[in-house]
């Protein structure tokens, strides 16, 4: 007699996997802490996603330090409109920040202080900077290595959207 | 998740398919040389990349792999007689050299040239490190032979075993990357596997269970870092390569032989999970090779006399709850491969990856397929020679080592990724 296994592991049997959905819609919150990722992230927010939004922290790297004015005022999103970081993130599945080699991005430890704050994941990307020298991104490392569960340093900008596409943000 | 098209895109790797064509582009493992053992020793049928061939050894020891049919009536030449420097099918007497080049046609008259007409596609066979390669694609574009460190060292350095696997490649390599399944799956075999046990960097393992990823791109493929917390302001971080398409490498532990794997399509329902250990400068103990043999580590016991794997699917690969509640095991399922195998052959034929919910310590699996369709799809629209390719690539080695916290791993693991002749393995 076949086994279990045998029959349950052909295309026929495959066919038969239920069709219902086995997922909610998740809040995603994706964060470009230097101005170079902030144009990337501009652009790839214009397509159609399935509840990511999409952010900047400009002012903590062009005028802020980390703990100067409170946390309030450090997302911006891509209409430029001040968010309030720890209500963000307290309502998102989990946040991604994005950073270009070089860049000032010691805008993540604060985002991390508030995913920490709601035991959220982060997740860190590093693209390629106008410096691509080793020590730059180094430096970049630096920042986002004490604070991300995941960190990924990819050769393009097209892995943003591959890799928000496969975790259906 | 991927998209049905980008599923199928990377899954369907039949020849004229964009996947197809992109691992038409390496050299690839084909057979055991134990297979072909001797000149004119019995012919063997190897289906790859959804093509059905033979593969044989002439009365001189030249390696052939030629379409498995003749020419005349479309039989298995698998039947025919391999004598005096060809393959004779036994249906009427036609005979093939290892290039598939007809050289007889009992039945026409030998001046005739009608022979010369007649051949059959072939590809080369090398051998290497006790492994027959293939190279499948355009003759004009044939890459320099591969140089994996496994297969470059002294033929008592190293040991390479392959069992079939019923489930398409992706899902099987997949397994390859994904470092966040072993604290699961493996856990208990890293203090019982002669293979795995009594290495120093076992204990962090188990002591961390909240391990940290960083996924990194190289020119072959990726690296895949994966750290944990130690003493004295260190991590002890475990890098896995990848190699484009689908060779993976697990990072060592102790001084025990280094091991990973390839994975080869044989159509887009089974692919063959090629296993390798080997030991940079020494020779492996007979212990050692003795446990491989028994299906220790990453190898399997077989049903006799086969590459089929003695726990498989027609026996529900031997589940064991039993062990499993008593935390032998956690799946049920004994050894590291077909604790993998089981899972990831349960998945079916082919994963319908539409409705997997990847999370963010999955970036390794998502940056290998994103590769992989850019790779593919250069090599369509521009014939951009995919990643891999280069016999450089294939230095790469994996490794264990401890790090300070503010080192980078690809600074500070910088040689020890590197395959260096004599130079014993980054190991902890």
């Amino acid at each position: 007699m076949q086994s279990e296994s045998a029959r349950m592991t052909t295309a026929r049997e495959a066919s038969y996997r239920v069709q219902y959905p086995n997922s909610k819609k998740r809040a995603v919150k994706v964060i470009a802490v230097d101005p170079a990722s902030a144009k990337i992230v501009d652009e790839i927010s214009k397509k159609d996603w399935n509840g990511a939004a999409f952010f900047t922290a400009p002012a903590f790297t062009t005028e802020e330090t980390p703990g100067g004015s409170g946390l309030k005022a450090w997302l911006k999103d891509l209409a430029g409109r001040t968010m309030d970081l720890v209500s963000e993130i307290e309502h998102c599945d989990f946040a991604v920040v994005i950073t270009t080699a070089g860049a000032d991005a010691r805008a993540v430890s604060v985002i991390a202080d508030a995913c920490a704050l709601y035991h959220k994941s982060l997740v860190g990307l590093v693209l390629p900077g106008e410096d691509d020298s080793d020590a730059a991104m180094a430096e970049s490392m630096r920042h986002l290595r004490p604070y991300t569960r995941m960190l990924v340093i990819a050769s393009g900008a097209d892995y943003i959207e591959a890799m928000l596409t496969a975790l259906r943000a | 998740m991927l998209k049905k098209e980008q599923n199928d895109y990377l899954c369907q790797t039949n020849p004229g398919t964009p996947m197809g064509n992109l691992f038409r582009c390496y050299w690839m493992p084909a057979l055991l040389a134990e297979e072909l053992p001797e000149n004119d020793c019995p012919p063997v049928r190897v289906k790859l990349l959804g093509e059905r061939l033979l593969a044989f050894r002439d009365s001189e020891g030249k390696l052939g792999l030629i379409d498995e049919f003749c020419a005349h009536r479309g039989v298995s030449l698998w039947f025919g007689r391999n004598e005096d420097c060809g393959l004779r099918c036994p249906y009427h007497g036609w005979k093939y050299d290892v290039n598939g080049q007809c050289v007889d046609v009992p039945s026409e008259p030998a001046e005739s040239g009608y022979a010369k007409k007649i051949k059959l596609k072939n590809y080369p066979l090398i051998e290497q490190g006790g492994v027959l390669w293939t190279y499948m694609g355009d003759p004009e574009k044939q890459p320099p032979h591969p140089e994996f460190e496994f297969a470059t060292v002294p033929l008592n350095q190293t040991f390479m075993t392959k069992r079939i696997q019923e489930c398409n490649w992706l899902q099987a390599m997949e397994g390859g990357i994904d470092s966040s399944h072993v604290s699961f799956l493996h856990r208990g075999d890293l203090s019982s596997d002669p293979l795995f046990k009594g290495a120093g960097g076992n204990k962090y393992n188990m002591q961390d269970m909240s391990p940290v990823f960083e996924v990194v791109e190289n020119d072959g493929g990726l690296l895949i870092g994966v750290r944990r917390n130690a003493e004295d302001n260190q991590y002890y971080w475990r890098i896995t390569p990848w190699v484009m398409p689908c060779y993976t490498g697990v990072p060592p532990r102790g001084d025990h032989p280094i091991h990973g794997h390839f994975w080869v399509p044989i159509d887009d329902e089974s692919c063959w999970a090629w296993s390798y250990d080997y030991h940079p400068t020494r020779a492996l103990t007979d212990k050692e090779v003795a446990a491989m043999k028994d299906g220790k580590g990453i190898h399997v016991k077989y049903v006799p006399g086969t590459y089929i794997p003695l726990a498989n699917k027609t026996n529900d690969y031997l589940m064991d709850r039993a062990a499993q509640k008593a935390g032998k095991t956690f799946s049920g399922i004994e050894g590291i491969g077909m604790q993998d195998a089981s899972l990831q052959e349960s998945m079916g034929p082919i994963c319908d990856r539409t409705k997997e919910n990847l999370v963010g310590t999955d970036n390794g699996i998502i940056m290998a397929r994103h590769r992989l369709m850019r790779a593919a799809r250069a090599l369509a629209d521009k014939g951009t020679i995919p990643p891999g390719v280069n016999p450089e690539h294939h230095k790469v080695r994996q490794a264990a080592l401890l790090l300070p916290r503010d080192v980078q791993y690809k600074d500070g693991a910088k040689e020890a990724l590197v395959a260096r002749k004599g130079v014993r393995q980054a190991s902890v």
